[in-house]
């Protein structure tokens, strides 16, 4: 479920129900903050996983940035997305970043992160096709 | 699974979320994508054309009921089912994609 872009939902209660809440961090202050403020609500909603990602990083330095963020907040990082020029050029010849590139550093990082999903999310009941 | 994705507006969400659908799609797993962005563009990120666009979900689909302790609670008028199979669209890789309204998913699944 792709939200929208506040902590409104938060606040609403909407991702109560949800297994796993993925955080989108950009080695920005602002960026981070957001998820800073994001983490604590879905802990006290109660959310099992909650997990950094951090996107966009253009340096070393940008990843070490957002990963000490996660470490003092208390959350795991499960990838780190480079700046991909792949993202631009699929959005700019509307298609889909995996049809477009299906080796771009964003389709690579993120199936790692599919498989510790998978590994780490036991989901008894209506599994995958549920809402 | 369910999962949500959340981070500030431009931070990549939906790219993040039409990725990881179309790679667990891949996998083998049936993947419901829901767009609950007010501005939602879900869609076209996952590979569907510009210019596609899915009827939103109808807040009717949801009722605000109280419950036996005078709470407010909100109950699906209608079978997930039946929501997915008249406004989903279908995706590449089977996906299917719901383009969500604003109401709270409260009990939705």
């Amino acid at each position: 479920m792709d939200m929208e872009a506040s902590i409104e939902h938060m606040s609403r209660g909407t991702v109560r129900y949800v297994d796993a809440l993925l955080v989108v961090l950009e080695p920005y202050y602002r960026s981070m903050e957001t998820a800073g403020r994001t983490v604590p609500l879905a802990r006290a909603l109660g959310i099992q996983h909650i997990y950094g990602i951090a996107n966009k990083l253009r340096s070393p330095e940008d990843g070490e940035a957002v990963a000490a963020y996660c470490r003092n907040h208390d959350l795991e990082l499960v990838a780190k997305i480079p700046f991909d020029d792949s993202v631009v050029e699929a959005d700019r010849t509307g298609r889909a970043v995996i049809d477009y590139d299906v080796t771009a550093p964003i389709v690579e990082e993120l199936s790692r992160v599919a498989d510790f999903l998978l590994r780490e999310i036991k989901v008894n009941g209506n599994g995958a096709g549920g809402n | 699974m369910k999962i949500a994705i959340s981070g500030k507006g431009g931070s990549g969400k939906t790219t993040i979320s039409a990725t990881l659908t179309r790679i667990l799609a891949r996998r083998g797993l049936p993947v419901l994508a829901i767009d609950g962005d007010p501005n939602p563009n879900l869609i076209q990120a996952l590979g569907l054309g510009p210019g596609v666009e899915a009827e939103a979900v109808p807040r009717s689909v949801v009722e605000r009921r109280e419950d036996e302790a005078g709470q407010p609670r909100h109950v699906l008028t209608t079978s997930v089912a039946d929501i997915v199979s008249q406004y989903g669209l279908k995706a590449p890789d089977g996906v299917t994609v719901l383009v969500g309204t604003r109401i709270d998913h409260a009990g939705a699944g």
